[in-house]
């Protein structure tokens, strides 16, 4: 584009030229730092200086108002050696794996079966997409009526049909099962949507030269459809890791980590360590920990997905 | 079964001898969508049904609330109340903003990183991408510190000590997230599929930066702007951490998700028989937008998920 500018004003003298593409340049640089500098501002002070002072607070001791004290790696020593911290660690890659695995699976079945030219693709997919759009905190407080025992609708189900209480507060895999049920209520709908994407996105002449080579059915989705939407999954996947490590209101507002931190996760401790137990520097920590085991994932993820392009570049 | 049998055609076309088990194929298919579509929706029809029952009738129900009359006392104390419509205005502040903004951000970033050259343009571009990795709860303990502790408002002195600062004040509901790096790679991304063409014939009838970034990019970038408008409303309407933690202790300036989780849960713990029907209400009425949204929007979110999905 530059190309026919030059040409257009070629008749002019050299000198003039130069100055042109002297002030064009100068321009552009001049307009992007004029954007820039205002936006770069921003974010330093609310994203980076954030992550940064994080880290700092990671090696303090501080209550918030009582002076600070620098205590190094005491902070981690402590979260690695704190059975609590260890169960808290071990239950939110339990949630995040467990709900991640059952969502990716379920939303590509379901994604497979919104491909087959069905009527009426719409309604399907509102139905299990609205759960996702839901507010997290509001679907939460709510489902505590689901399991409230006595007058929850599981426990006068259960009641009906003649069955013991399911009570989530001395039900260590009752509590877990309904979180997790709640959490791939909520979070499906979004692998299923971007697998249905996935599946549009092939063409129809692989699909039919599968088919006229015989594959068809369990074959076709095996060797033909899975490795075709390769870099779809491992981006549900790992976006749906980062998602579950972060899952929070679920908890909070339904278990509360209880019965005794079987429930409890990361998100939920942290919340608790800054701001019920006021110590500022274990939560600190957690967070810094929790970015290291995310940024590892977002890597995993970059890795993977240049992989992939190799494999089919 | 009428549906089915008009979607013959385009399978027999490939697989003419195995005409039943596509027949009974499709039946399962149907059943194995329909019945799980139902399960899903079950939480959301259970809520509808369940604020427009009487506690009478909720009670009497088992797995879900049939009213025997339509019961609507719940839904009228609520919509003609303060507090949803107090909540309500909160949220549409913010909403507001936070499309705005970040709208501005992203297309004036998007024209930067695509339309302007400059020495280290990939290296900001990066470095604005990189807040995508990093999880919110990091921000959120030094936001809070800097705001609690920032000088000279809310009772703080110049060192910012003895007040509360800008907790629980709108600042604190307003400042942060406002640079939002998806948006400004979704935007860069809209960039390049727009021809230079146009911008230079407006160049050349001496059109400048910002008339230029309003009379042409503006609506030529409308489908993307659509779905930042979308995300935006439902992140900012769903938005349960950032007041929680900001802006808890004022309930004036709660916005809907945490106004309506306190309510449920102060409704829950009243004594004797909760009021399940009144939370019911509530709940149905915070997702009722939410669901028009998208039902009325429903391409755009396509739209966006796809673009989330296939290039981040």
């Amino acid at each position: 584009m530059e190309r026919t500018v030059a040409i257009q004003s070629a008749p002019a003298s050299s000198s003039r030229e130069r100055f042109g593409q002297f002030y064009s340049r100068h321009r552009q640089t001049m307009e992007a730092w004029i954007i820039l500098v205002p936006i770069l501002v921003y974010y330093v002070i609310f994203y980076v200086a954030p992550v940064v002072a994080n880290l700092f607070v990671s090696f303090i001791s501080w209550n918030g108002l009582k002076e600070a004290k620098w205590v190094g790696f005491a902070n981690f020593e402590k979260f690695i050696k704190t059975p609590l911290y260890m169960q808290v660690l071990a239950n939110t890659l339990f949630f995040a794996l467990t709900i991640l695995l059952i969502s990716a699976v379920l939303g590509f079945l379901v994604a497979l079966a919104l491909n087959e030219k069905v009527k009426g693709l719409g309604i399907y997919r509102t139905m299990w997409y609205v759960p996702t759009l839901t507010s997290a905190a509001v679907t939460a407080q709510v489902a505590n009526v689901f399991i409230a025992p006595g007058t929850g609708v599981i426990s006068s189900v259960m009641k009906s049909l003649g069955q013991p209480e399911l009570i989530w507060q001395i039900n260590v895999d009752f509590a877990r099962i309904f979180i997790i049920v709640f959490a791939i209520w909520r979070g499906v709908g979004g692998s299923m949507l971007l697998y249905l994407a996935g599946l549009q996105g092939i063409s129809t002449e692989v699909l039919d030269a599968a088919k006229v080579d015989g594959a068809s059915g369990w074959r076709l989705t095996r060797y033909i459809i899975l490795p075709l939407l390769r870099p779809m999954t491992v981006f549900v996947l790992v976006t749906g890791l980062i998602g579950g490590f972060q899952i929070f209101e679920p908890i909070l507002l339904i278990t509360n980590g209880q019965p005794g931190n079987t429930t409890n996760v990361m998100m939920t401790q942290i919340y608790k360590d800054a701001f019920q137990n006021q110590d500022f520097g274990m939560a600190a920590t957690q967070a810094t920990i929790m970015l290291l085991i995310l940024l590892w994932a977002s890597f995993l993820n970059l890795r993977l997905m240049g992989q992939t392009s190799v494999d089919e570049g | 079964m009428a549906t089915i049998t008009q979607d013959k055609p385009v399978m027999m076309a490939q697989n003419k001898p195995a005409r039943s088990p596509i027949r009974i194929g499709r039946i399962l298919l149907y059943f194995f969508l329909i019945s799980t579509s139902l399960v899903m929706f079950y939480p959301l029809l259970f809520a509808l049904a369940g604020s427009i029952s009487s506690q009478a009738d909720y009670f009497r129900s088992t797995w879900f609330p049939f009213p025997s009359a339509i019961y609507l006392d719940n839904w009228i104390s609520f919509l003609t109340g303060r507090d949803l419509w107090q909540w309500v205005v909160n949220t549409m502040i913010r909403v507001s903003w936070y499309i705005a903004i970040p709208a501005v951000v992203s297309i004036l970033c998007g024209y930067v990183f695509t339309r302007l050259k400059f020495r280290g343009r990939d290296l900001v571009f990066m470095f604005l991408l990189s807040s995508m990795m990093v999880p919110g709860i990091v921000y959120v303990l030094p936001t809070f510190i800097g705001f609690a502790r920032f000088p000279g408002v809310g009772g703080n002195d110049m060192f910012g000590q003895g007040g509360s600062g800008f907790i629980n004040t709108w600042p604190s509901l307003l400042l942060p997230g406002l640079v939002n790096a998806f948006y400004i790679f979704l935007m860069r991304q809209a960039y390049q599929g727009i021809p230079r063409d146009y911008e230079e014939a407006a160049r050349v009838d001496g059109a400048n930066t910002l008339q230029i970034l309003v009379r042409i990019y503006f609506p030529l970038l409308r489908s993307v702007l659509i779905v930042l408008v979308i995300f935006q409303f439902v992140a900012i309407w769903n938005d349960y951490l950032t007041p929680l933690v900001f802006a808890g202790g004022n309930k004036e300036i709660a916005p809907i998700a945490l106004g309506a989780q306190r309510f449920i849960k102060g409704t829950a713990i009243q004594l004797g028989r909760p009021d399940y029907p009144r939370m019911f209400t509530v709940a149905t009425i915070v997702t009722l937008p939410i669901m028009a949204l998208f039902i009325i929007l429903q391409r755009y979110f396509v739209q966006g998920v796809q673009g989330f999905g296939l290039k981040g």
